[in-house]
């Protein structure tokens, strides 16, 4: 039974945290504070949602392209950072040793990984008849959380159609966050948890953004701007068993090499820190970052490409756009993220976010006077 | 020897693809200078116990020291046993700022500081992190006396020079040991021509390794061989633009190549192998630019680095032996030169170019 606060909540309209009139960090967001700010970056989903009771699937995919262009024929610098390796992303070990993101990234339930990497691989061949020599191997990059709770996650309810069906979808601007895609089957912090999205401009030249998919972090533990919310809720209490990994990949237009990468990525880990995450230790809390500014030709005419790449000496303020957006992102996934009841009627509540502005007012967070 | 064995010994790479540069010497690389400084003497401890020091440094200075400027490096190991000091800078940053210096263990801190009061010298405000590798020439030298002197550590960087690397039991190279004989310092380059341009690639080695492969069975039954690990550490330098994930895959292979070249190591020995490039090169004066403008070389023309590299390290390893004179140190112990026929044996039946 569901008390009436709780009833509630299931139809109220889900928001982004910005939209509460809560801002976080110091710097602006992009125009449509996601990802898909960094210019080129587009995102699609595709959702499954089938049946109830016994059996219901609660899943799908997200993919990132990671420019307007062919990111088999242009390839990006990218680097990644483990920190905490309970879980699966494919294609690091070539992504780290040549140094670049040569496929999409492809985000989903965790049984579902064989499957969309073997959609990922046929949409290569299919597009690619002339990169599928000997010398291309390509390894997608495919990520997973697990979203065993709300879904039945062995019966594998993804399909190659769906694969190609988000990233045939896949578009700038605003991305749909929460319960969609990747997502849509994802608990967090003892709520519904999912896909979430934010950006931050650094200065009037770079952007970076961040897409997570978290299904991460126990009640308790939430935070959001240094306030204990996850503490001061009251209420929508189910038992979740573990939430487990969030995968965070961050997208910047500034020229930075792949060991610049790396610790934006680790930035990323800071960002997911200020959400009160701990990193369980079976949690698969794995990062990616990539750069759209230098372009990599699979195939090149000229022995030496020139390219760009951000002083260290100058690079802070990057570092601090990846945290803030991080940070936002993961709130972001878990604020926009409506109630769902999966697999075996079990039940995820969307966060309350009627309480949260509460809670946000007692700390100070929004000021008197300061509505949305 | 089992025909399996046998086989694969005869499938080592034998043959060499690519000539040296005008020095055989990691000077090859332009700009690029050494230095060495060996400290050998014989003294009486506190004690009265009588003391042989047979240690000392060797200095690579990849670009005048008097500017800010970092160079890009990458380093790969097996069993990290050494230290190497900047490593998290090079693990994270991906750079140098300062001379690489190979001496023994206990002067690591003494070298680490004498580099800051050289950079400071010449006015650089940032020669940071020092970049000191530290491996063991206890076999021969007798560490609790062996310090080495600000002022001898100085001299080996003002007169480093792009001459030709001294080689053999010099240095750092004075107390090695490898194979069970004398150790040492060695040198060599590769020049790769490509279409667009001749490069070099120029090595230096330390080897102080393979103390568990000796070739003759009345050295190899003693317990000291079987029990003490060893370590071979590279610096490697060319002017080819090279950004950091290749330097990485270029280290990683050499290091691979090591067997293949026929150059076997004990299971307990170190690898140290460091490679750096003097093009993309990063001006820091006055804080540098926010953007650096760098070549990115083609990925496909790796591989024929990765082989001149790896000439050019059988070669300065097969000189580091071939041109180290017998010392006698700590414990009344003498190594003696490895013979001829000895190396040859070890490097597979490779020439090298010692007459030259």
């Amino acid at each position: 039974m569901l008390s009436d606060r709780q009833s509630e909540n299931i139809s109220a309209p889900r928001k982004r945290i910005r939209e509460l009139g809560i801002r976080l960090g110091t710097m602006e967001p992009g125009l449509h504070n996601a990802i898909t700010d960094v210019e080129g970056v587009r995102v699609g989903h595709a959702t499954i949602i089938k049946g109830e009771g016994q059996g219901a699937t609660r899943t799908g995919l997200t993919v990132i392209l990671p420019h307007a262009g062919d990111i088999y024929q242009e390839n990006l610098f990218a680097s990644y950072f483990n920190l905490n390796g309970w879980g699966e992303m494919t294609g690091i070990a070539p992504l780290v040793t040549t140094g670049k993101l040569q496929t999409p990234i492809f985000l989903t339930g965790t049984y579902n990984v064989g499957i969309v990497y073997d959609a990922a691989t046929e949409y290569f061949l299919k597009n690619h008849p002339n990169l599928a020599g000997s010398d291309e191997i390509v390894h997608p990059v495919v990520a997973e959380c697990f979203d065993d709770f709300l879904s039945d996650t062995q019966s594998r309810q993804i399909s190659e159609e769906d694969v190609f069906r988000a990233l045939e979808k896949a578009q700038s601007g605003p991305v749909e966050e929460g319960v969609v895609g990747g997502g849509t089957g994802m608990t967090s912090f003892g709520f519904k948890g999912g896909i979430g999205t934010s950006s931050r401009k650094v200065g009037t030249k770079y952007t970076v953004g961040v897409l997570v998919m978290a299904n991460t972090g126990s009640r308790e533990e939430f935070r959001i701007d240094g306030v204990p919310v996850g503490k001061e809720i009251r209420g929508f209490e189910y038992k979740s068993g573990k939430t487990k990994s969030i995968i965070l990949v961050a997208a910047t237009d500034a020229p930075l090499l792949p060991f610049q990468l790396k610790k934006i990525a680790k930035r990323v880990a800071l960002g997911l820190a200020q959400t009160g995450a701990i990193s369980h230790t079976g949690s698969g809390d794995l990062i990616m970052a990539f750069s759209t500014a230098n372009k990599i030709p699979k195939s090149r005419s000229h022995p030496y490409l020139k390219i760009k790449c951000v002083s260290d000496f100058w690079i802070t303020p990057i570092y601090q756009a990846a945290v803030e957006a991080t940070h936002e992102a993961v709130v972001n996934a878990i604020t926009t993220a409506r109630t769902i009841i999966g697999r075996d009627g079990n039940t995820a509540y969307g966060l309350p976010l009627g309480q949260v502005k509460d809670i946000m007012r007692k700390y100070l967070r929004i000021r008197a006077g300061n509505h949305e | 020897m089992n025909k399996l064995l046998k086989n694969t010994k005869d499938r080592k790479i034998k043959k060499e693809k690519y000539r040296p540069g005008e020095k055989n010497s990691l000077t090859d690389v332009k700009g690029v200078k050494v230095g060495q400084f060996s400290l050998q003497k014989d003294i009486q401890d506190k004690s009265g116990r009588q003391a042989f020091v047979r240690t000392g440094l060797t200095a690579v200075l990849p670009y005048p020291m008097d500017r800010e400027m970092r160079l890009f490096l990458g380093c790969s190991r097996v069993n990290g046993k050494d230290e190497i000091t900047g490593y998290e800078v090079l693990d994270d940053f991906c750079y140098l700022n300062s001379p690489i210096v190979i001496t023994n263990s206990f002067n690591v801190g003494r070298v680490y500081n004498a580099i800051l009061s050289y950079g400071f010298s010449l006015g650089r405000v940032e020669i940071w992190p020092p970049f000191v590798i530290g491996i063991d020439d206890s076999y021969l030298n007798d560490l609790r006396m062996g310090f080495l002197e600000e002022q001898d550590i100085l001299k080996a960087f003002h007169e480093a020079t792009e001459t030709k690397v001294e080689e053999g039991s010099v240095g750092i190279g004075l107390g090695l040991r490898a194979y069970s004989w004398k150790g040492g310092v060695g040198t060599s380059s590769r020049v790769i021509s490509f279409g667009f341009g001749r490069f070099t690639i120029g090595a230096l080695a330390a080897s102080n390794h393979g103390h568990e492969l000796s070739l003759t069975e009345e050295k190899s039954a003693s317990r000291e061989n079987q029990t003490r690990s060893g370590s071979l550490t590279v610096i490697l330098g060319v002017d080819l633009p090279l950004v950091p994930y290749q330097i990485r895959q270029i280290t990683s292979s050499l290091v691979a190549c090591l067997p293949l070249m026929g150059m076997a190591s004990s299971r307990s020995d170190s690898i140290n192998c460091v490679l750096f490039t003097t093009a993309n090169a990063m001006s820091m004066e006055e804080d540098g630019p926010e953007v650096f403008d760098y070549q990115l070389l083609d990925d496909s023309l790796l591989e024929e680095i990765i082989l001149a590299g790896s000439e050019a390290v059988r070669e300065a390893i097969f000189r580091s032996l071939a041109k180290a004179t017998p010392v006698g140190g700590r414990l009344g112990r003498m190594l003696e030169t490895i013979p001829e026929k000895e190396l040859h044996n070890l490097f597979q039946d490779f020439k090298g170019r010692v007459a030259e």
